[in-house]
């Protein structure tokens, strides 16, 4: 199966600081796939590239195509939320319905409205007379109204409260995904999206650090809760991080399982997998 | 009768193919259409301006008082003029529409590639299939051939209702008789004028509203004063280094003298209709229209619009600062 994103030696500098640093990543069609990174990490950047919205150097292609180049023929089938204050204020909401009907050829005014309909929003409101959270509902229904194979959000929620966030994400997993289209996401709220997820990407630094699909993170990371006074003996493990939580310590393995581990362990302590967020926190500062 | 299952096979392919094609390709023109309507959504000023003005145009017609005035030894004249008159109201009717679109259409280029990146709109724009050739060709268009039209048929209108109010006025007796004089075929003329000029300004000033366009995708911020002060401080700077005046004549002849050259075989002035108002039907007779496209600055001013179009196309693409 041909990748929706393949990437291979990406970089892309501005002046002095390397924003994305010769990045390698391929993701496959029907997946849900995090890109997660500190600010600064490089995310936006890698964003841009895939949507054509800057130059870089090294080989991207989506969908088979290379987004410098092609990006109008791109855009039929490559869908972004880059922010959710960028709706024009002006415009009203049975204006942006028109347009992207006009322009869209996959866009289904019906599954938007019906989308609309169950939201507070008017027909006839314009975007500035919308709260932020009903101004990203309208976005999202316009964007998920559009047949398309490969959709981009770039912190969709930020500045959303809980409720809305919540139901974003249900949103898309119920309403829009299936297995013949791709979702790369970023956020902050890492924790949020967990169970959403089937891929994650770490970036740092303008580097890959993890690149897993979720069901293989089992297979390559163990964290080990072990009492304080055990904590010598298992650090003779070679953990690549730890933490203390109330007294207790939190140590990250990598490359190997929870079974595997336990043959050397005896009982030191608790085993599991590592939620993704913490996760990310260890590999992160593990880098550091 | 054939069968449900050759009927399948034989319609399946024609039936599905024009479908997918359809659903899939957009016209240009059906894309041209969306994106000039938008812009008419966004800046309503292009369209209210004219409407107010034409309105208060067609209101002057109420209060213009002539009363019992004695054209005395004058009427002859007077009378003799009427057709002068009948066109002069006309294009009286017409001028003020045209020099506050202008100034709209100025602030509307300036604005149009700017506003969206100021606002981050932009990003949501960029997301939809429009490339930013159309983008950027529809804003032109608007303000090329859209508003121009617009604002034409506006006041050709508004003329009428003028025509028609001060005729009214004429039957219950309000006004002098003497002061209409609707003349069909000279209406005819000065419309026909009108838009003859109207395309020729469009052709002529396009490299000037390009450069306005260009300067609205590319200016950070200010991007009045980057429109202005540039084409002055070229002035300055080359009447102090060289102590020459081409880029004012140059801009002057651009900006106006070098239409009227362009549209009129021969100057206007007062004398040429020795002693008498010109009709600007008469004018209409005297304008040889293929004179314009022979005029070689008009050509020239195209190949310049069409590069400057063509750079705010490129800055608008690969323009990274959002």
């Amino acid at each position: 199966m041909t990748a929706v994103i393949e990437a291979r030696g990406l970089k892309k500098s501005y002046g002095s600081t390397t924003a994305v640093d010769g990045v390698s990543f391929a993701i496959q069609p029907g997946r849900i796939v995090g890109l997660i990174g500190p600010n600064g990490a490089g995310k936006t950047t890698l964003f841009k590239a895939i949507l054509g919205l800057t130059q870089f150097d090294g080989d991207l292609r989506i969908l088979g195509r290379d987004p410098r180049s092609e990006r109008n023929e791109l855009m039929q089938d490559v869908c972004f939320i880059a922010d959710v204050a960028v709706l024009p204020r002006w415009l009203r909401v049975s204006q942006a319905l028109d347009f992207v009907e006009g322009v869209h050829p996959r866009f289904d005014r019906s599954r938007a409205t019906d989308f609309l309909r169950k939201t507070d929003i008017k027909l006839a409101s314009r975007v500035r007379e919308l709260s932020k959270g009903m101004v990203t509902q309208l976005h999202l229904a316009l964007i998920l109204a559009i047949d398309a194979r490969l959709l981009v959000l770039d912190e969709p929620t930020l500045g959303l409260d809980l409720l809305f966030r919540r139901q974003f994400y249900d949103t898309l997993l119920n309403d829009y995904f299936d297995k013949q289209r791709t979702i790369v996401l970023t956020t902050h709220q890492v924790e949020e999206i967990e169970n959403l997820l089937t891929d994650v990407i770490f970036i740092h630094r303008g580097h890959v650090v993890l690149d897993s699909a979720v069901d293989a993170l089992p297979d390559r990371y163990v964290q080990l809760t072990v009492t304080a006074e055990h904590a010598a003996q298992a650090r003779q493990l070679n953990p690549f991080y730890e933490r203390e939580v109330f007294g207790r310590v939190v140590m990250f393995f990598e490359g190997r399982t929870a079974a595997q581990l336990s043959t050397v362990t005896n009982g030191l302590g608790e085993m599991r997998t590592p939620s993704i967020a913490d996760l990310f926190v260890a590999k992160m500062q593990g880098v550091a | 009768m054939s069968t449900p299952d050759t009927n399948l096979s034989a319609d399946t392919p024609a039936a599905v193919a024009p479908h997918v094609s359809a659903a899939t390709r957009q016209s240009v023109l059906r894309t041209m259409i969306v994106l000039v309507r938008r812009e008419l959504w966004e800046h309503r000023a292009l369209w209210i301006t004219p409407l107010i003005i034409g309105g208060l145009l067609v209101l002057t017609a109420f209060p213009i008082h002539f009363g019992n005035v004695s054209f005395g030894a004058h009427a002859q004249e007077f009378a003799n003029n009427r057709l002068g008159l009948f066109t002069l109201i006309l294009w009286g009717q017409t001028l003020p529409q045209y020099l506050v679109m202008v100034i709209v259409l100025s602030f509307y280029l300036m604005d149009c590639l700017y506003q969206e990146r100021k606002d981050r709109s932009i990003l949501f724009w960029k997301s939809l299939p429009v490339s930013d050739a159309d983008t950027v060709i529809s804003k032109l268009l608007v303000a090329l051939v859209v508003v121009p039209l617009g604002v034409y048929l506006t006041a050709m209108v508004c003329g009428v209702l003028f025509q028609t109010i001060w005729a009214v006025r004429t039957a219950v007796g309000s006004l002098p008789n003497i002061v209409v004089a609707w003349d069909t075929v000279a209406w005819l003329k000065v419309q026909g004028l009108m838009l003859y000029g109207l395309l020729v300004s469009m052709l002529w000033y396009a490299p000037m509203a390009a450069f306005l366009l260009l300067v609205s995708a590319w200016a950070r911020r200010n991007v009045f004063l980057w429109a202005s002060l540039p084409p002055v401080i070229a002035i300055i700077i080359e009447r102090a280094a060289f102590g020459t005046r081409y880029v004012q004549h140059l801009l002057e002849y651009r900006s106006w003298s070098g239409i009227w050259n362009a549209l009129l075989t021969e100057p206007i002035t007062p004398e040429s209709g020795h002693g008498r108002v010109v009709s600007l039907a008469e004018l209409f007779d005297n304008t040889s229209m293929s004179r314009a496209f022979l005029n070689i600055d008009l050509w020239l001013g195209l190949a310049v619009a069409a590069a400057l179009v063509f750079a705010a196309i490129r800055i608008r693409r690969y323009r990274d600062d959002t």
